[in-house]
C-alpha cells in the first residue's frame, strides 16, 4: 500500500463514526451565508439541463448581406437545394441567414466572392429579363446558373470570374443545409446526404482565444453601472 | 539550480521528440521534454456532436485556421490558431503551415503512409545533377528503418521496385478489388508500377509518439516533461560559448521560467525548430539555416467512375482497396519536362461521390448522386519538391506572437518544376482512367499552396561540408557539438515519400550516437 494510501484508510475510519453520527442529528447545522462556493456542489451525479439548437428556436438579425444581396441568396438557395423528397430545402434550414452570419465573419476575400457574386447574379437577371433575381422562375434562374456550373476537386473551385460565386455557394449552400438541424430530423434515403456527426474537440486549456475572438471586440449589449451607483457593499479584493 | 542534472533537454514531443526521449532514456540519460501545447484528452475534451450543435455548422471558425485546408468544425481547436502564433508571408505566395501543439503534435493526426526513402532520394544529385546527395544513403538507414517499422507496425506487400524499397511489414496479402486489378492491367503499357499501400497500424488505431514512443521513455523514469512551455530561445554557457539550456514561457500564466542541460535535441517541427535557432542566432555559421525549404505538391489528382459499380451494383469484389504507384519518372528514362518526380495514391471506393464532381444542382444533382453512389476510384499525387537556396524562412522582425516572439516570415514557390510535374500526373491518370474503362468526373492540375503536404522539410539541411550544411550525418550541428535537430529539418531532399519514417529513422540513429558519445564522454 502506498503512504498516501494508508494515510487515506486511517484518516477515513477515524472520521466515519462523527459523519455517520452527524447524519443523525435532527437538527442539522444550516447551510453557511452567502456567498457560497456554490461549484462545491456539482458532481457527476449532477443532473444535466437540456439545452435546445439554437437554430430552431431563436431569429438572427441580418448583419451582413443588403436587402438586396438577401434576396437573391434566398432564391440562389432555394433553387439550388429546394426540398426533395422528405428532406427540407435550404430555406426551411435557414441557410441564408446562417449565411450572412459565416461570411460575415469571414476573411474579405470571401465576403467579395459572395457580395460581388450576388450583385452580379443581380444585375444579369435584371439585363436578361428585367426582373431581380429573387423574383424569377425556375427556368429563368436556371438559364443564368447553368453555364457556370463545373466540376472541380477538393480545395480547387472554379477561379474564373462568376463560376467561382455560383460554385463555391453551391457547395456552402449544401453544406450549411445539410448540416442544419431540420435536415437530420429527416432520415436520409439513398444517396442523400447526411448531418456530419462526428468528435468535437473542445478549446483544449485555452487562453488567448477569449481575447482575440471577434466577440471580444463587439461592444456589450448591457453595460455595468458605473461604480459610484452600486448599492452593494464594496469587498476588498 | 534545480535542474542541473538534465543530460538532454528535448523540444517537441511529436515523433522526431518522442523517439529521441525513448532511446535516450533507455541508454539511461535523464532527459526533459518541453512541448508548447497541452496534453489532449479525449476523454476530457471531445465528444461525439452532430454538426448542428456546432458554433458554425461544420464549417471552420472563419479567420482562425484559414491556411489549415484540412480542417474544419470538428477539429478546428486541435490546430494552431493563426492569430494567436502567426506566421507571414508575401500575399503573391501564400504559404500553408499547419501546425498542431498538443503533446505528440502532428504525430496524433497523420495519415501513416510508412515509405522508405530509396538512393534515388538520398543519391539525387550523382543521380540527376541537381541539388546535394545526402552524407547517408539506404544501407546507413536500413537497419534504423527496419526497427521503426516493428516499433509502428507498418503493413505492407514486398512488392516495391528498387525506388521504392521493401521493409519489415506486417504483411498485406489482401486480394486486389476488380477495380483495381482493371487499373493495373491499364497501367502496364504506360510503365507504371501499382504496390499495395504501405501504412503504420500502429496500436488501438493510433500509431502516434503518444501511445507507442513516450510510454517506454515514461517506464524508465528517466524522462520528465512540461506541457505549455512556449521555448523563446536557447541559452548560451558564457564560458564555454555552446547551448545549455532555453527560456521558455508557461502558455497560460505567461510566465518567464528557464531549464539547462548538457545536451539540446531540437523536434519542434521542421519550421519551429528552425525558427528556434534563427531566433537564438546559433548554429548558423553556414548561413544556411532557414534556406532549401521544401515539401511535397498535394491537390493535383483525378476522380473518375466505375461504370460497372453504379445504380447501386458495387460490390466488395468489385470495389475498394488503395494502392500506391511509387516514382516511375526519371528512373530508368529521362522527363524533358521535369526533374524527380511523383507518386500516385490510388483509391478504390464504395460510398458517397462528392456532388462537386457533377455539374448539376437540385433533384438533378440528387439523381445524379443516387446512381453513381459506390463507384468513386481516385487518384492524387505526391510530388517531390525541390531544394532551391531561395526558398526561405526567416524572421520577421516587425512581427511577433501571442508570447512575444518574433515570427516567421516564409518566403517560398514552386517553379514550372512542380507545374509540370502536376500536369504530367493528371495527364497520366486520366490516360490510365479512361484506358481501364472509368469515366473521369473531375481532375484538378493545380497543387495546392507550398506547406499544404505537411510534409515540411529541409532548412537545416545536412552535410559534410559546414560551408553549405548546418548539420553532419548525425543531426548535430556543424557548429554546436550538443546541439542536434532531429526533425525534418535535417532533410537535404524531400523525396516523394511521406517524411514520417524516415524522421523516425534518422531521430533513432542520432539519439543513439549522441547516447554513445557521450557516454564516451565526447559531448
Amino acid at each position: 500500500m502506498l503512504r498516501r494510501d494508508f494515510v487515506r484508510a486511517v484518516v477515513s475510519v477515524s472520521i466515519a463514526p462523527r459523519l455517520l453520527l452527524s447524519q443523525q442529528t435532527a437538527n442539522p447545522a444550516p447551510p453557511p451565508p452567502a456567498p457560497v462556493p456554490w461549484t462545491l456542489g456539482l458532481n457527476p451525479k449532477t443532473p444535466l439541463p437540456e439545452t435546445a439548437v439554437v437554430d430552431e428556436i431563436a431569429d438572427a438579425e441580418l448583419r451582413f448581406f443588403s436587402s438586396q444581396q438577401i434576396a437573391t441568396l434566398t432564391r440562389l438557395s432555394d433553387i439550388l437545394l429546394p426540398p426533395i423528397g422528405n428532406k427540407p430545402g435550404a430555406i426551411q434550414a435557414e441557410t441564408p441567414f446562417f449565411l450572412d452570419f459565416l461570411i460575415g465573419s469571414s476573411p474579405d476575400s470571401r465576403k467579395a466572392v459572395y457580395t460581388g457574386g450576388l450583385d452580379w447574379l443581380d444585375a444579369e437577371s435584371h439585363k436578361r429579363f428585367s426582373l431581380p433575381f429573387a423574383k424569377l422562375s425556375n427556368t429563368q434562374a436556371d438559364s443564368l446558373l447553368k453555364p457556370w456550373l463545373r466540376t472541380w476537386m477538393n480545395d480547387h473551385p472554379p477561379v474564373e470570374p462568376h463560376a467561382d460565386f455560383v460554385n463555391i455557394a453551391h457547395d456552402d449552400i449544401r453544406a450549411a443545409t445539410v448540416n442544419s438541424k431540420v435536415w437530420s430530423d429527416v432520415p436520409s434515403v439513398g444517396a442523400q446526404e447526411a448531418t456530419v456527426v462526428s468528435l468535437y474537440w473542445s478549446p483544449i486549456e485555452p487562453d488567448l482565444r477569449a481575447d482575440n475572438s471577434e466577440c471580444s471586440r463587439i461592444p456589450a449589449t448591457l453595460t455595468a453601472a458605473p461604480k459610484p451607483s452600486h448599492t452593494s457593499s464594496v469587498y476588498p479584493r | 539550480m534545480k535542474n542541473e542534472n538534465f543530460d538532454v533537454l528535448i523540444i517537441g514531443s511529436g515523433h522526431a521528440g518522442g523517439m529521441a526521449a525513448k532511446i535516450l532514456t533507455e541508454k539511461g540519460l535523464n532527459c526533459l521534454m518541453l512541448n508548447a501545447g497541452p496534453v489532449a484528452d479525449v476523454a476530457k475534451d471531445a465528444e461525439r456532436k452532430p454538426a448542428y450543435e456546432l458554433p458554425y455548422r461544420g464549417f471552420k471558425p472563419p479567420g482562425r485556421i484559414e491556411h489549415v485546408f484540412q480542417s474544419n468544425g470538428f477539429d478546428a481547436n486541435v490546430w494552431v490558431d493563426e492569430q494567436e502564433v502567426p506566421y507571414t508571408f508575401d500575399a503573391a505566395n501564400p504559404y500553408n503551415w499547419v501546425r498542431v501543439r498538443l503533446f505528440g503534435g502532428r504525430s496524433l493526426f497523420w495519415s501513416r503512409q510508412s515509405f522508405r526513402l530509396s538512393d534515388y532520394e538520398f543519391k539525387a544529385k550523382s543521380h540527376d545533377g541537381f541539388g546535394e546527395d545526402w552524407p547517408i544513403g539506404s544501407t546507413d538507414l536500413s537497419p534504423y528503418y527496419s526497427r521503426v517499422e516493428e516499433i509502428f507496425q507498418v503493413a505492407g506487400a514486398m512488392d516495391g521496385p528498387p525506388q521504392m524499397p521493401n521493409g519489415n511489414f506486417v504483411p498485406d496479402d489482401t486480394p486486389w478489388s476488380e477495380s483495381m486489378q482493371r487499373f493495373i492491367v491499364a497501367s502496364k503499357p504506360f510503365n507504371i508500377p501499382v504496390c499495395k499501400q504501405r501504412r503504420a497500424l500502429g496500436r488501438d488505431g493510433l500509431a502516434s509518439s503518444v501511445n507507442l514512443l513516450l510510454p517506454d521513455a515514461e517506464k524508465t523514469g528517466k524522462l520528465t516533461s512540461i506541457a505549455n512551455a512556449v521555448v523563446r530561445e536557447l541559452t548560451i554557457d558564457k564560458n564555454t560559448g555552446q547551448p545549455n539550456g532555453c527560456h521558455f514561457v508557461d502558455r497560460l500564466s505567461r510566465r518567464e521560467l528557464s531549464v539547462k542541460a548538457r545536451v539540446i535535441v531540437l523536434a519542434a517541427g521542421t519550421l519551429e525548430s528552425t525558427r528556434l535557432l534563427l531566433n537564438s542566432g546559433i548554429g548558423n555559421s553556414s548561413g544556411v539555416v532557414g534556406h532549401y525549404l521544401m515539401d511535397q505538391i498535394y491537390g493535383a489528382g483525378v476522380v473518375c467512375s466505375i461504370p460497372e459499380a453504379r445504380n447501386g451494383k458495387a460490390t466488395k469484389e468489385l470495389m475498394g482497396g488503395s494502392a500506391i504507384v511509387p516514382r516511375f519518372r526519371n528512373i530508368t528514362t529521362k522527363s524533358d519536362r521535369f526533374l524527380r518526380g511523383y507518386a500516385l495514391n490510388v483509391t478504390s471506393r464504395t460510398g458517397a461521390v462528392e456532388p462537386r464532381n457533377f455539374a448539376a444542382y437540385g433533384a438533378e444533382l440528387q439523381k445524379k448522386l443516387d446512381e453513381y453512389y459506390g463507384s468513386a476510384f481516385q487518384m492524387t499525387i505526391m510530388g517531390e519538391v525541390l531544394g532551391r537556396y531561395e526558398n526561405h524562412v526567416r524572421i520577421d522582425k516587425d512581427k511577433v506572437d501571442a508570447w512575444n516572439i518574433p515570427v516567421l516570415h516564409v518566403e517560398t514557390k514552386y517553379t514550372d518544376n512542380e507545374y509540370n510535374m502536376a500536369k504530367d500526373a493528371v495527364e497520366v491518370g486520366a490516360a490510365v482512367s479512361e484506358a481501364a474503362g472509368f469515366e473521369v468526373l473531375s481532375k484538378n492540375a493545380v497543387p495546392n499552396p507550398p506547406g499544404y503536404s505537411i510534409h515540411e522539410v529541409g532548412t537545416c539541411r545536412m552535410g559534410d561540408d559546414p560551408k553549405h550544411s548546418v548539420l553532419n550525418k548525425w543531426c548535430q550541428s556543424h557548429d554546436h557539438k550538443n546541439l542536434f535537430v532531429v526533425d525534418g529539418a535535417s532533410f537535404t531532399s524531400a523525396g516523394w515519400q511521406n517524411p514520417t519514417m524516415t524522421i523516425l529513422a534518422l531521430s533513432m540513429r542520432a539519439s543513439e550516437y549522441l547516447a554513445t558519445e557521450m557516454g564516451k564522454q565526447n559531448i
